[in-house]
């Protein structure tokens, strides 16, 4: 019990010999193998959790370098095409001296999907080595992770509508550039590596290194 | 044996392969990884061949966004702009389309697309939203590896890689020649010019023509170029010819050309071509043109040559056989002293003396001799009567002085000249009008007015009232005469006459030389005059003219109005006689009736109106007379404008309308003159008709 400062002993479907379906929550016994509510497969652990989680988390680094390299929309106004990368906006944004503007931009685009590759790793990391912080604030952060990724699609958001609506012929039109799709994909990817993260593994580590 | 009995077996399940465990998630990073590597590596393989063009400047280049464009598709961008080295001129260094890059030749054209307002019209006006771009213009070739260009300041006017016939054309005068001005063939653009420039001797203005692809065709080595230059003006015996092209080619200038003669060869590029100054003098060219083996004789004249030009025709017998090549003095020493001559050097063209068209130069010069020899001298003469323009004319003089070719100086032979009888056009006309001047209408005039008054005097005498019988059938006889409808008609007839001549030489002398070309200008039938039965008519006109004012000169006024003056001498005397004054009183009646008619006759206005007539008939006269005095002058200002718009006389010899306005004037004046001769001719016949018209 020296890790971390949990002294909380608590029990786990496992150690209890029940097995819970993580759709819909419904406690079947160890052997089940379907889960009788909802039909879906049961599982004690994930064991290819990890697996999974490095592998789209590996395809979402992959997506995020074009999504900062390419630009992200073309901006046709008379004639002048300027194509603008994610940073470079940001960039621009502040040598118009909305600051506001783009730290709300740098926040959203850079910052939370670099920090959420750092936790989805940090977390992953967690499983097999001992770690600072506690299985508890470990699962906070999961669910953290979990929650902003539906948010993270802002940008795309953004981007599909003004290329919707700024058409107007040659004064002024906007495209989607590759980074938009590279976002979108680095997103998805993300979202699929937090989602493939098996977080009861957390306790059965922690566990394991408390023993 | 109960399973207790068994040995516990040692259960170690088999390994399973990490492989087997491998989740196929895996599958999507790789398959992220080779998206991204293929998307960057086909951006890389786009980014295109760098390539550096020299600008002197760089007005509106922008890195990134001025792109370079090639028959208006994009084909790259500027990336960025610095000096060069000695930072005398702008490097800017732009990527290219690989495929592009590699077509490019050595010579490419690349220039600034600007917006350009300019006489032709406006070009390049999207640039002025969307900012410059660099265009560029090549022909193809493959494998190129010309990677640093020049770049021209000024949008090229000809372009590689249009089809075409490149031409030198040489003048001796650039300022019409604009560059970019079309060049037209039969009224159709059909190419454009480049921009002139001095040739390398600095004696004519050299400009490239090119001529597009489909027309080219109609180029020959006989065509001919000509200065369009907006519009011009020609003075000539054809009167004043205003010539407008394209309103285009009114601000630009251009050139025209035509095949003036068919069977030319096909020209290839770089054919030198020379401009003629208007469509005329091309067409001209072929007659005027002098064959290469013309020889250059000499005419040496004691007179003024002043109207002689160079270039003025040289003439046999009225046929063109070629020209004045340079005119200059020089002094002649004699024994009495030295005396200044000019010397006029013409070209003449043996096939044009019907010489074979190789004959040489001795072959020619020995037939000319022979011509000397026959009396053939060499004389100046007017181009027409209504210039100054002098030509030189080889004419047979019958009793020349015999002479011979002598060679000068120089050994340029000298055709004997004589001195010209110059027709003095002026001289004649005043000459015509002095003698219409001369008419002695005056006293004709005063004549008749003093013939009124004593017809007047004997009408209200008091032995009148008692007139014989013959003086009641002479008065019914007048009466009838009066009541007649033509002796009426007389008094107006010789007013409209009157009138007719006054305003004839109104419009003579109110036409100065302007307004009677620009009158000319009306669309007259150019093609029925020519300058030759033109000027073939004006001296009989003249001479017609001469004789009607010498029978209006010999009217017998003074022997008619004698005449008359004798009947009213022996009417007055019979009036005297004594048997007139016991007229019988049955008369009297009659004869109140006379004196009334004869007061009628009077308070009628019959007096004033003839005197009126015959005031009016002064006037018309003192007309004349002015018109006459002016004459001169307008026919020295005509000769004045003339003289000055020699340029313009080139096409001196053409179709006529100004002539033909002359002629009808002049016919005019010979209907006015026959009128007033028809006048006379019925005063004479009819003395009374003077006397007794109202």
């Amino acid at each position: 019990m020296e890790n971390a400062g949990n002294t909380r002993l608590y029990l786990t479907a496992r150690n209890a010999g029940l097995i819970g379906c993580t759709s819909c929550g419904r406690v079947h016994a160890a052997r089940a193998k379907t889960c009788l509510r909802c039909g879906a497969t049961l599982a004690s652990r994930d064991t290819q959790s990890l697996q999974k989680v490095w592998a789209w988390w590996l395809a979402g680094v992959i997506a995020f370098v074009p999504a900062n390299v390419y630009p992200m929309l073309k901006t046709a106004t008379l004639g002048t095409e300027t194509a603008s990368t994610l940073l470079g906006g940001i960039v621009e944004l502040l040598h118009h001296g909305s600051i506001g503007i783009a730290a709300i931009v740098f926040f959203a685009s850079i910052v939370i999907p670099a920090s959420k590759f750092l936790a989805i790793a940090y977390l992953a990391l967690g499983i097999n080595r001992p770690s600072r912080l506690t299985a508890h604030r470990r699962h906070q952060l999961y669910e953290v992770v979990e929650f902003v990724g539906r948010w993270s699609m802002i940008d795309v958001f953004v981007v599909a509508i003004l290329t919707a609506l700024v058409q107007l012929g040659s004064a002024a039109s906007i495209h989607p550039g590759i980074a938009a799709v590279s976002f979108a994909l680095s997103v998805a990817f993300t979202m699929l590596s937090a989602q493939s993260f098996d977080a009861r593994l957390i306790w059965d580590a922690d566990k394991d290194h408390a023993k | 044996m109960t399973p207790q009995d068994l040995p516990v077996m040692d259960l170690i399940p088999a390994k399973r392969s990490p492989w087997r465990n491998l989740s196929f998630v895996w599958l999507v990073p790789i398959l992220a990884l080779i998206v991204s590597l293929g998307v960057a590596w086909q951006s890389y393989s786009n980014k295109g061949t760098l390539i550096t063009i020299v600008f002197t400047n760089a007005a509106g280049i922008t890195p990134k966004d001025t792109t370079i464009r090639f028959r208006d598709v994009i084909i790259g961008a500027v990336e960025d702009v610095s000096f060069s080295k000695d930072m005398s001129q702008v490097e800017v260094s732009a990527r290219i389309n690989k495929d592009v890059a590699a077509t490019l030749s050595p010579e490419t054209l690349f220039w600034v697309v600007r917006p350009e307002v300019s006489a032709r019209g406006i070009s390049g006006l999207s640039t002025v939203l969307s900012g410059v771009y660099i265009d560029a213009a090549w022909t193809p070739i493959k494998g190129s590896d010309a990677r640093a260009f020049e770049g021209l300041s000024e949008t090229p006017l000809i372009r590689p890689g249009h089809e075409g016939t490149r031409v030198m054309i040489r003048s001796k005068n650039g300022t019409s020649l604009t560059p970019g001005a079309p060049v037209f063939f039969r009224g159709m653009e059909v190419g454009q010019l480049d921009t002139p420039r001095l040739s390398e001797t600095g004696d004519s203005t050299d400009v490239e023509a090119f001529i597009n692809a489909p027309f080219d065709k109609f180029l020959t080595t006989d065509s001919r170029f000509w200065n369009l230059a907006g519009f011009s003006v020609t003075l000539g015996p054809a009167g004043l010819d205003l010539n407008v092209a394209s309103l285009g080619s009114l601000l630009t200038g251009g050139v025209a050309f035509e095949n003036v003669v068919s069977g030319g060869a096909p020209v290839t590029d770089d054919t030198l071509f020379r401009l003629f100054k208007n469509e005329a003098a091309a067409r001209d060219s072929i007659f005027t043109q002098l064959s290469a083996n013309s020889i250059t004789m000499s005419v040496v004249f004691g007179e003024s040559v002043s109207g002689l030009a160079s270039g003025a025709p040289v003439e046999f017998r009225g046929l063109r056989i070629g020209q004045v090549t340079s005119i200059g003095a020089f002094i002649m020493k004699n024994p009495a002293g030295s005396s200044v001559h000019m010397r006029a050097l013409i070209s003449i063209d043996p096939q044009s003396l019907g010489l074979d068209a190789d004959a040489g130069k001795e072959t020619t010069q020995s037939f000319i001799e022979g011509l000397i020899s026959k009396g053939m001298r060499a004389r100046l003469s007017t181009t027409s009567i209504f210039s100054s323009a002098l030509k030189i004319e080889l004419a047979d003089i019958p009793d020349a002085l015999p002479a011979s070719l002598k060679l000068d100086a120089d050994g340029t032979p000298i055709i004997p000249s004589v001195t010209s009888d110059l027709p003095d056009f002026t001289a004649t006309a005043e000459g015509v009008l002095e003698r219409v001047n001369k008419l002695p209408i005056e006293a004709v005039m005063n004549q008749a007015v003093s013939l009124m008054a004593s017809i007047e005097a004997i009408a209200t005498a008091q032995g009148t009232q008692r007139a014989p019988d013959a003086i009641l059938g002479l008065i019914e006889d007048a009466r009838g005469l009066i009541g007649k409808e033509d002796t009426q008609a007389i008094p107006k007839e010789l007013r409209g006459v009157i009138v007719d001549l006054r305003s004839i030489m109104a419009e003579l002398k109110e036409r100065g030389a302007v307004e009677n070309l620009s009158s000319a200008l009306d669309s007259f039938d150019k093609a029925s005059a020519d300058i030759a039965t033109a000027s073939g008519d004006l001296p009989d006109l003249i001479v017609d003219l001469r004789a009607i004012a010498a029978k209006v000169q010999d009217l017998k006024a003074e022997e008619l109005v004698a005449a008359v003056t004798r009947v009213m001498e022996s009417t007055d005397a019979l009036i005297g006689t004594e048997g007139a004054k016991s007229i019988p009183p049955a008369l009297a009646s009659a004869l109140t009736e006379v004196q009334a008619a004869l007061r009628e006759l009077r308070e009628g206005g019959a007096v004033e109106n003839t005197n009126a007539a015959l005031a009016s008939a002064r006037q018309a006269a003192d007309a004349v007379a002015q018109a006459a005095k002016n004459f001169p002058d307008v026919t020295a200002q005509l000769n004045a404008v003339i003289s000055k718009a020699d340029a313009l006389i080139a096409s001196y010899g053409e179709k006529s309308t100004f002539n033909a306005e002359t002629l009808d004037l002049l016919r005019e004046l010979k209907i006015a003159a026959r009128a007033v001769s028809q006048l006379a001719r019925t005063i004479e016949r009819n003395p009374n008709s003077l006397i007794l018209g109202r």
